[in-house]
């Protein structure tokens, strides 16, 4: 039996096999024909040679890389080991993006071709990992079927995988693609898969009767020619929890192990459809998995659909409304080309170079930052479609999106590698990510929106942030965006500022002719608004806020009104300055003139209380007891019948409620001092006007 | 047969009055919605049209509805979301999540309680929710999935909406009010609050996110309008069983029989001009149907004229009137203290002496009180909260010399010596003259 080992606790020896020959006569490289692997303090030895397949040490424990041995070679000195690969990805590597074109779920062992060159093809060999590769047949076998070259799925060119190896591998059996792994030829090996009886197969039978009985029962007839139809390789994990569970079952069969194992198999009643799928199109070993039926892991939310599909704008205004509303997507993004210019040359730059660096943008809210930002993504992304720049990772996490600074962690993490781990273990990994370097690595974007929020005492969080992108092998992009435009000098420590550097853009509020570009753009032809109304909204807007979301929604309300304002909706004409007028009105006039006038005829005799009270002390403070000394008299001016106290504190808290009036907590009774929260000439405005 | 058909429509009185009883009350106490939100028509229309939009073309609106309290925003939300659930397009398709501020007191528990009214629990199965950030990032998982024209829209409806701005970050609020500014799943986030200032709470980024939607409930209520309300308020169905019952009482609260008595009409005038809102006529209401019975068939217009007495009562009347004379002694030297040192707190000490100083000079009916026994009288004013210490609890200070403030107005306490059964006379001199 091979013993396994974990990368943790072993130092593994790497030492050259065979004989060197000149393989570069210029960089004075020399080629190898084997690499013997063993562990310190072990005796057993794994040589690994070229045209095997192998593991490759990578950010993911669980999930190492996955590649095919070409060459050995390294340098005179012996001390650097490099070998030649060839990658194959792992779905979770693909781009999160990209997982749609598939177009169908994938095996959960599938693994994929890269035709790449993003990807470093030259590795450190010291990061082979040797972990032997279980008995062909299993279920961490790896299977291939399609190529990825970073745009889209191919069905696998047979030739690229007919090289077969020079010297057949010593040990572990390492199965070879045999040139029959292509559509054409699936009729002839489907044929004696279906009509094969599922005969378990005493190996396999072995190794899951020591794991659990329910788990897997493979069908296997015509072993011979299937295995040789696969790569076989294990995951290392699952390969060392078999032993640990086997050595541990040796000695008392522990219900826990085999539970966790159970999990961790995972597999749910559709891979055995999924599967029969993927027979039909190519040969592929035939699986019968029997599974107990447990929760998927990964569930996803969704709100359910709706029984009848929502109905499609059906006039011009309805359309007009539509095209306003802020979460639709414009067409292009106006007035914001010279930021849009700034942030794609940054983001370009880096992409290319492979290095990293921070950006910080910032501007009031609804300037387009978010929007910009996505924008330039988004021609990037098409950009490196073209093959014009490498490809990229985008990331976005949002600081108000997330209950605690440190949840930033496992959001990065859980985007990059979709691992969910508590904070303080994603820390650590992205660390070690971003420090390390790695063969195969793209640059990431990583957008922070909502800077501000992921401050912390220690700013330990803002500090890695900005750090990371400094390392050498990060090749980590950050793109921060906050309100304020000197939240650096203001919040920072001076090591976090330091780093963030000095890459800054601010976005300017909108000016009027802007916003009217803005609105212009978004309606595209569609005529619904008088040119003046629109002009009327936009130098509003700028003048308070040069809030784009703000102008839209103006807008979109204006259209409403002019809706209503007819009797017939479809009769309805453009709409007009008196539509706008009435929607601005709305929405920025204070509400308090009109509470006071709609206020009881003692809550307005109260407030007249409180400012003759306030005009009495000099103070703009006094308590609930003088003031209801005034409020009396005053009542008996007008000739009411006087409110009793308890009365007359009802009226306090109404006004108190509304924030008319500012109270203190109630308990203090009649000695609760009464503040007011408008001016005293609003108030005698608004009561003037109600005495006319 | 005949015979029947007269006891169907004459049901006796007993049984009579218990139905009015029944009807009634549904209105005053359960919130029993209107047929039609009276005063409210273009808010009304406005509201309607709003839902009715998100429910239909998935289109993604925010707005507060503000108004004093009792001035009907809960009962205009629930007549519009009755009227849009009849729509039959809309009925299966909208997912109302009723939040309230004074229930989901932080973002955690708001979270929780709108995975339970999605029913989004069930996708997990028997998997127990973990952390907070993992519920956010699930909700918004899920709402980020849904689309525009495929997903149901969901109404989440904010109750008490400015106790939300005060959880940490308005986290909930960014979120919620993000999604209705994004291209994910329709959303319709309707806020009810009686803050006229709630803008102002909300953080800058929230606040751009918001529509800037306001309904505002202000009702211009004319005292015509009012009294047709109280009118309208007792008076019974067309549907109700007994037919001359129903003439009879809907008969008795006719227009004439209200202005033939002005001081009915005083009352509701007062009441009018004290508050608008229809809780605290529907307070005033019930009391008045209380007051009938089978023995008085008719709400009488002395039966409103003591309810309205009975609400319009002073809350500290009734515990003045059950002190003792010792007690009532103390708080008329407090007044006096009050009027001699213009306010400022006092003591104990010297309220005794302002106490001794009476006994020696003008009683002749109280005998003198040994001290603890005064000692227990003032500390019971303390715990009937007439009287309030101004020091810290935690203050070291002997009871004698903790410094006290009167929570009664000189009114009250006149009112209550004049209404006093058997009050001494020279105990009523005593807080009537001008200085102790």
């Amino acid at each position: 039996m091979v013993r396994y080992f974990t990368r943790l606790r072993m130092r593994r020896i790497y030492k050259w096999g065979g004989r060197p020959y000149i393989f570069d006569r210029k960089l004075k490289s020399y080629g190898f024909e084997y690499l013997n692997m063993s562990v310190e303090g072990q005796e057993a030895v794994t040589t690994v040679t070229p045209g095997q397949y192998i593991l490759i040490e990578g950010n993911d424990d669980e999930y190492p890389f996955v590649a095919k041995l070409l060459k050995f070679f390294g340098d005179e000195s012996h001390k650097q080991k490099k070998a030649l690969v060839q990658w194959f990805l792992r779905l979770s590597e693909v781009p999160q993006n990209k997982k749609l074109l598939l177009g169908r779920s994938p095996h959960p062992q599938e693994i994929f071709y890269y035709l790449g060159r993003a990807c470093d093809n030259e590795i450190n060999a010291e990061s082979i990992l040797d972990t032997p590769f279980p008995e062909p047949g299993t279920k961490d076998t790896l299977y291939v079927k399609l190529s990825w070259d970073t745009k889209a799925f191919n069905v696998l060119d047979p030739v690229l995988m007919q090289d077969t190896p020079a010297s057949t591998p010593p040990k572990p059996a390492l199965p070879l693609f045999p040139p029959c792994a292509s559509p054409t030829a699936t009729p002839v090996s489907r044929g004696p898969v279906r009509r094969a009886l599922p005969t378990p197969d005493p190996t396999v039978m072995r190794r899951a009767g020591s794991v659990s009985d329910t788990r897997a029962t493979m069908s296997a007839g015509k072993r011979s020619t299937l295995e040789a139809e696969s790569i076989h390789s294990a995951s290392k994990l699952s390969a060392s929890k078999i032993l640990s569970a086997k050595r541990r079952g040796s000695a008392a069969d522990t219900p826990g192990v085999r539970k966790k194992l159970q999990l961790s198999i995972g597999a749910s009643e559709c891979l055995y459809l999924r599967m029969k799928e993927l027979r039909n199109s190519v040969c592929f070993p035939c699986f019968l998995i029997q599974v107990t039926p447990s929760t998927p892991r990964h569930a996803t939310p969704s709100i359910p659909s709706r029984t009848v599909p929502a109905r499609q704008p059906g006039n011009i205004l309805e359309e007009a409304r539509a095209r306003l509303h802020v979460s639709s997507v414009p067409e292009s993004l106006p007035c914001r080309e010279q930021e849009f210019q700034d942030i794609y040359n940054f983001v370009e730059s880096k992409v290319m170079d492979g290095t990293g660096g921070c950006m910080y943008i910032s501007g009031v809210p609804g300037t387009g930052k978010t929007a910009t930002i996505h924008e330039v993504i988004r021609c990037l992304q098409h950009a490196s479609d073209m093959d014009e720049i490498p490809t990229f990772r985008f990331i976005e996490i949002n600081g108000m999106k997330m209950t605690d600074p440190h949840q930033a962690y496992v959001q990065i993490l859980q985007k990059l590698t979709d691992q969910k781990v508590t904070a303080d273990h994603a820390a650590a990994l992205l660390e070690k990510r971003f420090s390390n370097p790695a063969p195969k690595k793209e640059t990431t974007v990583l957008l922070v929106d909502e800077l501000d929020l992921l401050w912390t005492r220690k700013q330990n969080v803002m500090y890695n942030l900005f750090d990371w992108p400094t390392r050498r092998h990060a090749r980590l992009v950050v793109l921060t965006i906050a309100n304020t435009m000197d939240l650096p000098e203001r919040i920072m420590i001076n090591r976090v500022a330091s780093r963030l550097g000095l890459t800054r853009m601010s976005f300017q509020p909108y000016s009027f002719k802007q916003l009217q570009q803005i609105i212009t753009s978004r309606l595209n032809k569609v005529k619904a608004f008088e040119e003046d109304a629109l002009q009327l909204v936009s130098r509003k807007v700028a003048a308070l806020s040069g809030d784009a979301r703000r102008c839209l929604d103006i807008c979109r309300r204006a259209t409403e009104i002019c809706e209503h304002s007819t009797s017939h909706p479809s009769s309805a004409g453009l709409v007009r300055m008196n539509h706008v007028m009435e929607a601005l009105d709305e929405m920025f006039s204070s509400s308090y003139i009109t509470a006071i006038r709609c206020a009881s005829l003692q809550e307005q005799l109260f407030l007249r209380a409180v400012i003759a009270e306030f005009r009495r002390l000099g103070l703009e403070e006094a308590t609930f007891q003088q003031v209801f000394v005034q409020h009396r008299a005053l009542s008996r001016v007008e000739g009411l019948q006087p409110i009793s106290v308890s009365e007359g504190l009802a009226v306090c808290q109404r006004l108190g409620a509304c924030r008319l009036l500012l109270l203190e907590a109630s308990r203090l009774d009649m000695l609760q001092r009464v503040r007011l929260n408008v001016s005293q000439d609003d108030v005698l405005y608004a009561l003037k006007a109600v005495r006319d | 047969m005949s015979k029947r058909k007269v006891k169907e429509t004459h049901m006796p009185v007993g049984e009579c009055i218990s139905q009015v009883q029944m009807i009634l009350r549904e209105r005053f106490c359960h919130q029993r919605l209107p047929e039609k939100p009276v005063g409210m028509e273009s808010q009304h229309k406005h509201l309607l049209e709003l839902l009715r939009r998100t429910a239909v073309h998935g289109e993604s609106n925010s707005v507060l509805i503000v108004g004093p309290r009792g001035s009907g925003k809960t009962m205009l939300l629930n007549c519009v979301l009755r009227e849009l659930l009849e729509v039959k397009d809309v009925n299966k398709n909208v997912l109302p999540v009723h939040l309230n501020g004074l229930l989901q007191t932080d973002d955690r528990i708001a979270l929780k309680e709108i995975t339970r009214q999605l029913n989004l629990e069930n996708v997990v199965g028997d998997k127990v929710f973990g952390s907070f950030a993992e519920n956010l990032a699930f909700l918004l998982e899920a709402l980020k999935k849904g689309d525009r024209s495929s997903s149901r829209p969901v109404l989440f409806i904010l109750d008490e909406f400015d106790l939300f701005a005060h959880h940490k970050n308005q986290t909930l609020l960014y979120n919620l009010l993000d999604v209705s500014q994004s291209a994910q799943a329709p959303v319709a986030v309707i806020g009810l609050t009686c803050r006229l200032d709630v803008l102002e709470l909300l953080e800058k980024r929230v606040k751009s996110r918001f529509s800037h939607r306001q309904i505002h409930l202000l009702s211009s209520l004319s005292f015509i309008q009012y009294l047709d309300n109280v009118r309208s308020q007792l008076s019974l169905p067309q549907d109700f069983p007994d037919t001359n019952f129903y003439d009879e009482w809907n008969d008795g609260i006719k227009v004439r029989h209200f202005s033939s008595y002005p001081q009915l009409v005083d009352v509701l005038q007062r009441h009018y001009n004290s508050s608008k809102d229809f809780r605290s006529l529907h307070l005033l209401l019930m009391l008045a149907l209380s007051r009938v019975s089978a023995s008085k068939p008719a709400i009488k217009p002395t039966d409103l004229l003591e309810a309205s007495r009975v609400c319009m009562v002073d809350s500290k009347a009734n515990i003045l009137h059950g002190l003792s004379i010792l007690e009532l002694c103390l708080i008329i030297a407090m007044k006096h203290l009050n009027d001699i040192y213009e306010g400022e707190p006092f003591n104990f000490q010297m309220v005794h002496n302002e106490f001794k100083k009476f006994l020696q000079r003008k009683s002749h009916s109280i005998h003198n009180f040994d001290k603890p026994v005064v000692i227990k009288a003032f500390e019971h004013l303390q715990q009937l909260e007439l009287i309030k210490s101004m020091d810290s609890s935690t203050a070291k200070i002997q009871k004698e010399y903790q410094l006290m403030k009167l929570l009664l107005d000189h009114s009250q306490i006149m009112e209550a010596l004049q209404k006093y059964p058997q009050c001494p006379t020279d105990v009523k001199q005593w807080a009537m003259s001008a200085f102790g």
